[in-house]
């Protein structure tokens, strides 16, 4: 579906994206995360072919998107961060302009979505708020029924609602067998639909693999209560102690735990319990290491 | 004092560009006819020929208004220059006070403003200083005109305040608009038609001898009662004033007092479904531009209808000096033919025609800042194909304005049964379209390399080339100078001979440069807002 190839885009002084390999496979919803700034939108310009690649090469479906972006868009559709649209149409009137440019569009099905989004479709795109400009963007690309979705940011300016929606729409393209490139900063949305994830930071993709994957290489969470004062856990290797009680001890073990339960042992120890990181926690042990990006 | 001071200030800075835009027209055009009446006529003996043939022909007094006194330099200033300029006074009242007030609140900034710590009395004022402001420079341009063309201080200063006072009322005019009005175009729609019916009223009450109290009823006849340089009547100014005023006060009452981004009309803002002019992006361009087109198309005809009605009527004693260096610079046509007048006038269209080419090309740079592009080119749309239909739809609207205005110079010129043909007035349209394709050639080229610095440029050059061409022969610039400028190769058909080598030249450039553009815009980034 994607195919990047060191991948690299500077404007000016700036290195935007720094030789990018990512693969995305048929049927796959794939999260692109980073901060704001990172070079999402850079990424999906380039996977679009409206900026042209300092380096490295983008195909979709195994067509050069730079070269020949006509015959390589033919089964993409694309919700673009920023909604703006043709302000003087209604939002039926963008269906039918778009569906008529790209040939194609299951009408029973953008019906459907129309009525799931609640979307006044006879509105002028001018009138319409953020969030249903948003839906106005995503009803056509579900609807287009291409095999390839690129969203920028999809449910900023979408309520609560209209994020379930959303995701029932995402989780229907997948179960067609349809790809999806889901770039995103809500790491909730990533977490409950992406099979695949990839980590963004200052242009770079500092990681990459599946949920399951991350959190192997990331730290698990242990919460332990001892029926007498804790033991001291602080030499073991991996182990970072988050805040310790009288008689509790939180704290996060990266790699094996095995040490930890060697230490344990002995100890009169009344509850445990360990949790898997989440996303979040991941997201934060990547970009907070790194200076100048704020735990957000 | 500070929040409303950066307001003011932004106001200023948003619409400075059209303020100086205007003040240099104000003080060129002042000067230019005013230097042109003293070298043309001289003597009391040719003032006296030209006011008893020229000035009383109806259809100048349209244009011009009703003069008061021709026989000297500021009579005729105050007649030719503060007629003509008041229009344009009005015209920029309106802009500035929509802009200000009505624009902000489209783009949803006026919120922004209002939720910091200044109200919307103290945004409202800061606005009105800035336009102030704008109307203290446009003043200063029509008076330094005046006075550097040799007229008295004193009276050059009354009559640029007579020319700007037509701007408080229809800054009053815009404001109420912008109050009423659900969207800046419709503002926009509303204030023009009150300017065009202030025109309209002073056209009838300076042509009729029975109506002509109406002169009293429009801000344009109040220009002319104000009577610079022939008895002032300074207390006329209270009416200007007063009426601006009133009509703020009113704006300034429904806007204390009505919702931020709504107007008191109700918004149009859902219909039923038209799917007409969308099959494709050079459709739903032209579905886009047909307003903007109708508009061009109409108000060049209209000129075009007048030039042809004023073209039987121009006495030899009519020309000022300028026209006759012009002319003889050109190739001594007389404008006194109907053919020659014609010829001469479309000269302007052809400005005017080039002008709308740079239009095209910045309402192309527009949906790019607006994203738009970026929407189309992820759906399989060619760059080329779509910047090659752009130039084609621009192309064939200039082709349709050009022609139309031919046609209307010719049904004007029948009405007084000159000897004009419609092959000969349609041969004068033709002739402004080698031209005007040049700059739109040019014009996409300057975009594919530059979007983002295009529409100035690109408007500057048609212009520079245009003043290049009228002044650079007054200060006797040497001859390749001044063929640099596009317009110096335009022969003034159909007086004079079509330049076929000039004309296969400009469009071999056009040709080349709009090649050039599809080359680089294929190949450049995407630039957005």
């Amino acid at each position: 579906m994607i195919q990047t190839r060191g991948l690299s885009k500077r404007y000016a002084s700036t290195l935007a994206l720094d030789s990018l390999d990512l693969t995305v496979a048929p049927g796959e919803v794939y999260g692109y995360l980073g901060p704001n700034g990172s070079g999402k939108t850079t990424t999906i310009r380039l996977l679009l072919g409206l900026h042209r690649p300092s380096a490295g090469s983008v195909e979709l479906f195994g067509i050069d998107a730079w070269r020949h972006p006509v015959e390589a868009h033919r089964r993409v559709a694309y919700v673009a961060g920023e909604p703006f649209l043709w302000p003087a149409l209604t939002g039926a009137e963008t269906f039918e302009f778009l569906a008529r440019i790209r040939g194609g569009v299951d009408t029973a099905y953008r019906d459907e979505l129309i009525e799931r989004f609640r979307l006044d479709a006879d509105k002028k795109v001018r009138a319409l708020s953020k969030g249903n400009r948003q839906k106005v963007q995503l009803i056509a690309a579900f609807a287009s029924r291409a095999e390839l979705l690129i969203l920028d940011e999809p449910t900023g300016g979408l309520d609560p609602l209209m994020e379930v929606a959303f995701r029932e729409t995402v989780t229907e393209a997948k179960r067609r067998g349809q790809s999806v490139f889901l770039s995103s900063h809500i790491l909730s949305e990533v977490e409950a639909l992406c099979d695949r994830v990839g980590l963004l930071r200052d242009g770079k993709l500092i990681d990459q693999g599946t949920l399951a994957e991350l959190r192997h290489l990331s730290a698990q969470t242990l919460d332990v209560t001892f029926a007498g004062p804790p033991p001291k856990l602080d030499g073991l290797p991996g182990v970072r102690i988050t805040s310790a009680g009288p008689s509790t001890l939180h704290f996060e073990v990266t790699g094996s735990v095995t040490p930890v339960i060697d230490a344990l042992a002995g100890h009169p120890v009344s509850a445990l319990s360990s949790r898997e990181p989440s996303l979040e926690e991941i997201f934060l042990h990547h970009y907070a290491s790194s200076n100048g990006h704020a735990r957000a | 004092m500070r929040a409303p001071s950066a307001i003011a200030r932004r106001a200023f800075a948003d619409s400075r560009i059209r303020t100086l835009a205007f003040a240099y027209l104000f003080a060129g055009a002042a000067y230019a006819n005013v230097a042109g009446y003293s070298s043309a006529y001289p003597t009391l003996a040719e003032r006296l020929s030209f006011v008893h043939s020229f000035a009383r022909n109806d259809a100048v007094r349209m244009f011009y208004g009703k003069p008061y006194e021709l026989l000297t330099g500021g009579g005729y200033a105050a007649w030719r220059v503060g007629g003509l300029l008041s229009i344009f006074a009005g015209a920029w009242g309106l802009l500035a006070a929509v802009r200000a007030l009505r624009a902000e609140e489209d783009a949803g900034r006026a919120e922004l403003v209002l939720a910091g710590t200044v109200g919307r009395r103290g945004t409202l004022l800061a606005a009105l200083v800035a336009i102030g402001v704008g109307v203290t420079i446009l003043w200063l341009g029509g008076f330094l005109g005046l006075a550097l063309a040799g007229l008295d201080l004193g009276g050059s200063a009354y009559l640029a305040l007579a020319i700007v006072s037509v701007a408080p009322v229809f800054v009053g005019v815009g404001a109420l608009a912008s109050q009423l009005a659900p969207s800046r175009r419709i503002a926009i729609e509303l204030s023009s038609a009150a300017l065009l019916t202030a025109f309209l009223a002073r056209v009838v009450a300076d042509t009729s001898t029975s109506l002509q109290w109406l002169r009293w009823t429009t801000p344009l006849g109040w220009v002319e009662e104000l009577r610079a340089f022939s008895g002032a009547q300074p207390l006329v100014l209270l009416l200007p004033t007063g009426v601006g005023a009133l009509l703020l006060t009113l704006a300034g009452a429904i806007a204390m007092r009505r919702d931020v981004g709504s107007g008191l009309l109700p918004a149009r803002d859902r219909t039923p479904p038209n799917v007409r002019l969308l099959s494709s992006p050079f459709a739903q361009t032209l579905r886009s531009e047909r307003a903007s087109f109708a508009a061009w198309l109409l108000g060049s005809g209209f000129f075009a209808f007048v030039v042809g009605v004023i073209s039987t009527s121009i006495p030899s004693a009519g020309l000022s000096g300028a026209m006759r260096r012009e002319l003889r610079k050109l190739g001594a046509v007389s404008i006194t033919t109907p053919a020659g007048y014609i010829g001469f006038s479309f000269l302007f269209f052809v400005l005017v025609v080039s002008l709308f080419a740079c239009s095209q090309i910045a309402a192309a740079r527009a949906a790019e800042a607006d994203e738009q592009l970026e929407t189309l080119f992820a759906l399989p749309v060619s760059r080329l194909g779509w910047l090659a239909g752009r130039l084609l739809l621009a192309a064939g609207a200039i082709a349709a304005i050009g022609l139309f205005a031919g046609v209307c110079a010719w049904a004007g010129a029948a009405s007084q049964n000159a000897p004009v043909s419609l092959s000969q007035a349609l041969g004068a349209g033709a002739n402004c379209l080698p031209t005007a394709l040049l700059f739109l050639g040019v014009a996409a080229l300057v975009y594919a390399l530059a979007p983002r610095a295009s529409a100035g440029v690109n408007y500057g050059l048609v212009v520079l080339a245009f003043v290049w061409q009228l002044f650079g022969g007054v200060l006797e610039a040497p001859r390749w100078l001044l063929d640099v400028s596009p317009f110096q190769h335009v022969g003034l058909v159909p007086a004079q001979a079509f330049r076929a080598g000039a004309a296969a030249a400009m469009l071999a450039i056009a040709a080349t440069a709009a090649a050039a553009a599809l080359m680089v815009f294929r190949r450049r980034d995407l630039m957005g807002g």
